[in-house]
């Protein structure tokens, strides 16, 4: 604006930071610029093309190799040139990159071979959309952009890729279950009929169908002073769990469609983050940001006493999670690890520890046969482990007669920010992520991977899941395929999850 | 010749030995200082330590006396309420701690009185280089806390080494 040109185009001379060392004269910035080396040469080339498009010589358009179809009196439309300048080229720039965009295709570097296992331990699965599944491949060198192998046809190949992950997970119903505060859990019942939600309004919500929606059958608002963080059903689906900022975890009791509080345990030092059953229905565990997991044992005539108090961890413990057949439990925390504990001549021990994340694991799902362990973390991976029994074929050495913990596989490179859940499926065996970029992914094993390294690749993604945070993932026990989500904005949502075709 | 030689020695020397000889006596007086320091911080912690240590096996000591007085006096209740029991048709306040078999309960509480006792008696308190001391002063602790939830007690007395309960 005004009398005098931006800087851009004063020569070197007179613009106050003479960035430019070079005595070229000063380029008219394009769309185009800043996209790595191989283009700056493209862009003279540009500034040919269009040149000769204006003169519309055609003699000059030939020596640049292009072969744009183009009517040279297109630039009288849009009115004088200086009015609608930017109109106008962004017209004749949109042609040119069509053109660019094949001739740097054509220099794309092929990946690298797959199936190389990498020293963290198992196979390293690296995501990159268009995912081409499965192995360590190191990344493309132009900065930025995803190319295809093959320029032209597999951007085809891209877009109906995304298109069916997009498609595989279907939003069934969102509800506001939390307004003004954050949904933080989720737990479904046993039986699958109920959904159980807590949050940082301090109550637990209970949700049920009624035809095709949701509603909610029942709110235990008296419970807690401050945040619910977490809920667990029993086994038996009649007692519900939950876990409070208070430092109380409170057991409530179902009659009907009625809860009643029959007991607050407390003992604590701050935050309880989280708590769970075993699925004996004798037991219950609850850990804090005081470091110590807690181990209730709970009798026919409701008395909970504590057994044992495990002080193992060096750091806020974040969730636990029992074993889905033996007594085993285990705990994530702050402190990177994932430690196991069993029970051992009347007292509760620390097993194993599991180190291989470089920052909080957050939360932890067993499969279904109760073999592997999936753990989520901060560090934006999903790690899975496999137990190995002392006197196993696979030679792993065992410490007396502990099984131990080999991590077998690790997915990174699919989330661009922290993991804050992580849900196995019990009837199909989906990984179902909850990130803090909004979004939910699907995670599938390969059918025809080595149990000992298997390859786990995205069937669904979904990047808007929520408007914020989502916090949590649970699937249904009983209906394969439903999926239910929470985030920060405290809402949760209902999902059908399908395997797409071809993925 | 060799005379001239240590005479030379001396002198271009002079700045190494002096060197050297300050080094010697810093190395002592530090040495020194540095042992009284340790002795300090050692006193330090070992008291803390001791003092936490020391106030549970008071707490345990204190409640397997009263738990002990508390069952022999259940005992008597029970003995003699018994025979009246079979008149009465049970009128009589039965002798329970809530709705549990109080033998029971007091057993389990004595059990995890005995073994803290035990883990405190067992514990080495003059062998600062254990290399199990975090971890037995861990389950030490545990199985206080365990107490704790057990006698339905809160134990309000503010350890120092566990540092503040604030919450963010």
């Amino acid at each position: 604006m005004g009398l005098f040109p931006s800087t851009k185009c004063l020569p070197p001379a007179i613009s106050a930071p003479a960035r430019t060392t070079s005595c070229s004269p000063p380029r008219r910035p394009c769309r185009t610029e800043g996209r790595g080396p191989a283009r700056s040469a493209l862009t003279f080339q540009q500034i040919r093309v269009h040149v000769a498009q204006h003169v519309g010589d055609p003699q000059l358009l030939a020596g640049t190799g292009a072969t744009v179809d183009v009517q040279p009196g297109r630039l009288g439309e849009g009115g004088a040139q200086r009015r609608d300048g930017q109109g106008a080229w962004q017209r004749r720039g949109q042609a040119t990159l069509r053109l660019l965009g094949q001739s740097a295709a054509s220099r794309a570097p092929p990946p690298a071979p797959a199936g190389q296992p990498c020293a963290s331990g198992g196979v390293h699965t690296r995501g990159r959309p268009p995912l081409l599944r499965g192995r360590c491949w190191s990344p493309p060198t132009s900065a930025g952009r995803t190319e295809p192998a093959c320029p032209g046809e597999e951007s085809n190949a891209l877009g109906s890729r995304q298109a069916a992950m997009k498609d595989s997970l279907v939003l069934l119903g969102r509800v506001p279950a939390h307004p003004d505060s954050r949904c933080w859990f989720l737990a479904w019942n046993p039986a699958g009929t109920l959904l159980a939600s807590c949050g940082g309004d301090r109550r637990v919500r209970i949700w049920g169908t009624e035809g095709d929606s949701w509603i909610c059958k029942s709110v235990l608002s008296e419970g807690h002073q401050r945040t619910v963080r977490k809920v667990a059903w029993s086994p038996c689906g009649n007692y519900l769990a939950s876990a409070s900022f208070d430092a109380t975890t409170c057991i409530w009791k179902k009659n009907q469609d009625d809860f009643e509080c029959v007991t607050t345990l407390e003992g604590h030092e701050n935050e309880v983050k989280s708590v769970a059953w075993a699925p004996s229905g004798n037991l219950l565990a609850t850990c804090s940001r005081d470091k110590s997991v807690w181990v209730w044992e709970v009798d026919e005539e409701d008395e909970y006493e504590c057994v044992s108090v495990l002080n193992s961890h060096t750091q806020d413990v974040k969730h636990v999670v029992w074993h889905p057949n033996q007594e085993l439990l285990a705990s994530a925390s702050y402190d990177d690890t994932v430690k196991l504990y069993r029970e051992e001549e009347d007292d509760w021990v620390c097993c194993a520890t599991l180190e291989g994340h470089e920052s909080t694991v957050w939360s932890l799902a067993f499969d279904p046969s109760g073999q592997r362990l999936a753990s989520c973390s901060d560090d934006r991976t999903v790690r899975i482990w496999r137990q190995y029994p002392p006197g196993n074929e696979q030679g792993v050495a065992c410490s007396g007669s502990d099984p131990s913990w080999k991590c077998i596989c690790t997915l990174s490179g699919f989330h661009s920010r922290t993991i804050y859940d992580v849900a196995w499926c019990q009837l199909t065996g989906a990984l179902a992520t909850a990130c803090g970029d909004d979004a939910i992914r699907v995670f599938e094993e390969d059918p025809s991977s080595d149990p000992q390294q298997p390859t786990f690749s995205l069937t669904a993604h979904l990047p808007q899941a929520h408007s914020q945070d989502v916090n949590c993932v649970a699937w249904n026990p009983k209906e394969p395929g439903l999926l239910a989500s929470c985030s920060d904005d405290g809402e949760v949502a209902f999902w059908k999850y399908q395997r797409p075709e071809g993925l | 010749m060799a005379g001239s030689q240590d005479m030379f020695d001396a002198i271009v020397m002079a700045d190494d030995r002096f060197h050297g000889e300050g080094y010697q006596e810093g190395y002592e007086e530090g040495s020194t200082l540095g042992i009284i320091e340790g002795r300090q911080h050692g006193t330090l912690h070992g008291a803390k330590i001791g003092s936490e240590i020391g106030c549970y096996q008071g707490f345990a000591f204190a409640w397997r006396c009263l738990l002990h007085t508390c069952a022999a006096e259940k005992d008597r209740e029970a003995a003699i309420a018994a025979p009246m029991n079979r008149f009465a048709l049970g009128r009589l306040p039965r002798v329970t701690e809530g709705s549990r078999d109080w033998q029971g309960l007091r057993s389990k509480k004595m059990k995890v009185l005995e073994s803290l006792i035990g883990l405190i008696e067992k514990f080495p308190y003059d062998d600062p280089t254990y290399d199990k001391l975090h971890e037995d002063l861990d389950r030490i602790r545990g199985k206080f806390k365990q107490l704790c939830s057990l006698l339905n007690v809160q134990p309000d007395f503010k350890i120092s080494v566990e540092g503040s309960g604030l919450s963010f």
